[in-house]
């Protein structure tokens, strides 16, 4: 448990001072450190799947509330959580299969035995009544009287039979553990390759001759048009800068370096350029359960010019990108401001800047958002 | 003038005074449009200054201050090019054998090609030249010359103060009634008038707080910037990214215009089409502030079939930010091309209101104005 603290802490402190960059990376790190989370923790005899679940809620939300705006961090912890249960769920299923069988072969009038087995299907019943259910109003009311009934009948179960079901609880609970870690390492794998999984269909949506146009700089979409390029069709694409990061001068050279026709353009002149455009295709930063889109800023103006003039809007995410929440004020609670330097020279507008002269209140206010939300209906794909 | 055109490309070098090399990358989409290395003419030209022959100082400075970019914004543009003519006038003596009339229009168009060969001409200094040929043709024949010079400076004199001084001012009167206390203004660039208007509203009293947004590659919203906070008005700055996350706090919107052409569309600053087309996906009003001399019956569609290109290198390097350098050494790779509008086309259903010195109009009615009182007004 220490060193998954020391993990824990550290991991904390990097997302706290923003160092870490990028969802996918982020995503790749959460879902690692959880990893090592479960693997390190202590599963007790019964209701393993519930302390699993406790550890890594208790990690995630620590994890959420160092960086709420990045929303892969919460993705990751949902998806692992909804792992454990769904292990839980198939190795109690296979379990309680198998006690079936193995209560029907011996219902002779050995009370002794026959306890056993009913205890510990009732343990099993138990316990996956417990894990399985989401929180409901009826599991919470239950909640209560379950937990006390389940130790009380672990306890008894324990001082009886003893050796030989402590033995199948503790190799189901191993078995536990390695499903879920297994299924966690598919997730890691999952988010490592979901470029390589968007840019297979590059080529279904690129056809020859086009013209596409792109913001910022994005890495699923920068392997999308290679790939795209690699099946030999011929198309241009326009890159807005992305002020005020200027990400877009980053994604030309990519795209200039491998060969692709790239015209970089500002972002003020989106709306004159985009009658002559295709398609424009972006990466995403979160895509909410409503369908809309959490983007890099200045991304809403492009998909309103792009609506306006009948060019498709698409998004291209990840699906650690996905996340089931509803955004109700994006614009204020699931964006973030950067320092106001990279607008504005700080030493070149000191005197304006002076909140020490006049009212007091500043006079000068500089907004430098760092996302954008496009609704839903703005977007086709 | 067709600079896709290899031949008329040719004879104008010929007759050029500014040499200018062309510039290696064009966008296709634009060849259309005359694109130069730039920062190459200015030494040659400042050497030149003494070989006077046929330009006048005057106008030989008003180019190159163009060139330079020391003067920007339509009012100031036209106001220079006039003054540089008024001295050229006050100069010119007519050669032996000519008519004063069709010598001096000779001269006249020269200087104009001369500038044009500097930086294009914007829509407003090409209303006031066809105006100052128009006085010209209209001399009578029978005024001696120094007459005709004294009324012709006197015609320049009245155009500049009529069309764009006092009508700056009635614009500023009608605009000031549409700000109400708690007004959230936003702005786009710098633009003469709508900073007029904001600082009269602010000496009247009226307590509003200004959104200056800005945008590369010219970053011309942070002189505005300056100038209000001086005065003290409170103001947030923001680049056009952020316009439509600010949009939902704005009142009204107040834009610049560099014309207004006959179908209603707003020909301005590239990125006012895009905070007038996010300003209108959000409700807020839009208005845009243009003296009527700035009006073009002309009809354009979108930003391409005209416009202006302005130096691709501004586009390559950040100004003040070292480390975003990432186009160093690529900037002559084939595959990666610049490319720097300077206008852009704003569709007339975005625009709320167009306050001219005529009063306060829907985009509809610009072709009225157009063509009754540019007859009656300006021509005679």
């Amino acid at each position: 448990m220490p060193d998954t603290q020391a993990l824990v802490n550290d991991f904390l402190n990097k997302l706290k001072k923003r160092k870490i960059e990028g969802s996918q990376a982020t995503a790749k790190q959460t879902a690692e450190l959880l990893r090592s989370v479960i693997s390190q923790t202590r599963m007790p005899y019964t209701n393993q799947a519930a302390a699993l679940i406790h550890s890594v809620k208790a990690v995630g939300e620590r994890l959420i509330a160092a960086n709420p705006v990045e929303l892969a961090v919460g993705n990751v912890v949902r998806r692992v959580l909804h792992i454990v249960r769904e292990e839980d769920l198939s190795l109690t299923t296979a379990a309680m299969a198998g006690l079936n069988l193995s209560a029907e072969s011996d219902d002779e009038d050995d009370t002794d035995r026959d306890n056993h087995p009913a205890l510990s299907a009732a343990a099993i019943a138990a316990a996956s009544r417990s894990t399985l259910r989401p929180p409901s109003l009826q599991t919470l009311l239950e909640d209560v009287p379950d937990s006390a009934a389940v130790p009380h009948t672990s306890s008894s179960g324990g001082d009886s039979e003893g050796k030989s079901k402590s033995a199948d609880k503790s190799s189901r609970s191993r078995k536990l553990k390695h499903d879920v870690i297994e299924a966690v390492n598919e997730l890691i794998q999952d988010i490592s390759t979901c470029h390589e999984l968007i840019a297979e269909q590059a080529v279904e949506h690129i056809h020859q001759n086009e013209v596409i146009l792109t913001l910022g700089s994005s890495r699923t979409v920068l392997e999308f048009l290679c790939a795209a390029k690699e099946k030999k069709r011929s198309f241009r694409v326009f890159v807005a800068e992305g002020a005020p990061r200027y990400q877009g001068h980053l994604l030309a050279k990519e795209l200039v370096t491998r060969g692709l026709q790239t015209t970089l353009i500002t972002d003020s002149a989106v709306f004159a350029m985009i009658s002559r455009v295709n398609m424009v295709i972006v990466g995403a930063h979160a895509v909410m359960a409503n369908g809309g889109v959490i983007a890099p800023v200045g991304l809403n103006m492009v998909a309103l010019a792009a609506q306006k003039h009948a060019v498709p809007f698409v998004v291209l995410a990840g699906s650690h990108k996905l996340c089931p929440l509803y955004p109700h004020h994006p614009e204020v609670l699931l964006n973030e401001l950067r320092s106001p330097s990279e607008l504005l020279d700080f030493g070149e507008f000191s005197d304006c800047l002076d909140f020490g002269s006049g009212i007091g209140a500043p006079l000068l206010h500089v907004v430098n958002p760092t996302f954008d939300y496009v609704p839903p209906k703005l977007r086709r794909a | 003038m067709q600079y896709d055109d290899k031949s008329r490309v040719e004879k104008a070098k010929k007759r050029a005074v500014v040499k200018q090399t062309e510039a290696r990358n064009r966008v296709e989409l634009f060849r259309h449009l005359p694109q130069y290395e730039h920062g190459t003419q200015l030494p040659d030209l400042e050497t030149k200054f003494f070989e006077l022959d046929p330009m006048h100082p005057a106008v030989y400075k008003v180019g190159l201050q163009y060139l330079s970019g020391d003067i920007r914004g339509g009012n100031a543009r036209c106001i220079a090019m006039f003054q540089a003519f008024k001295e050229a006038i006050k100069d010119y003596s007519t050669p032996p054998e000519k008519t004063l009339i069709r010598d001096l229009t000779a001269r006249i168009s020269s200087y104009v090609s001369f500038l044009i060969e500097c930086r294009p001409l914007s829509i407003s200094m090409g209303n006031a030249i066809k105006f100052l040929k128009n006085r010209i043709a209209k001399l009578p024949l029978a005024l001696s010359e120094s007459e005709a010079k004294s009324t012709l400076m006197l015609d320049i004199d009245r155009f500049i103060n009529e069309k764009i001084i006092l009508s700056e001012k009635v614009i500023v009167k009608h605009a000031v009634t549409k700000i109400r206390d708690g007004d959230v203004l936003l702005t786009y660039g710098a633009s003469s008038v709508v900073e007029m208007i904001l600082l009269h509203a602010h000496e009247l009293g009226k307590h509003f707080h200004v959104v200056v947004v800005d945008s590369r590659p010219k970053l011309e919203g942070q002189l505005l910037l300056r100038r209000l906070v001086r005065k003290g008005l409170s103001c947030t700055y923001t680049h056009v990214n952020a316009v439509s996350c600010i949009m939902q706090d704005v009142t009204r919107v107040f834009l610049g215009a560099s014309s207004v052409l006959s179908n209603g569309t707003v020909y301005s600053r590239v990125g006012t089409a895009c905070v007038a087309m996010v300003a209108h996906a959000f409700h807020v009003p839009v208005l845009v502030c243009c003296e009527a001399y700035k009006f073009h019956e002309r009809v354009q569609l979108d930003s391409i079939c005209f416009n202006e290109l302005g130096n691709p290198d501004a586009i390559s390097k950040v100004q003040g930010r070292k480390e975003i350098n990432y186009l160093d050494g690529l900037v002559n790779q084939e595959n990666l091309q610049l490319l720097n509008l300077i206008y852009d086309a704003t569709p007339s259903d975005y625009v709320s209101m167009i306050i001219t010195d005529y009063g306060m109009i829907p985009p509809t009615s610009v072709p009225v104005i157009v063509r009754e009182y540019r007859r009656d007004h300006l021509w005679s």
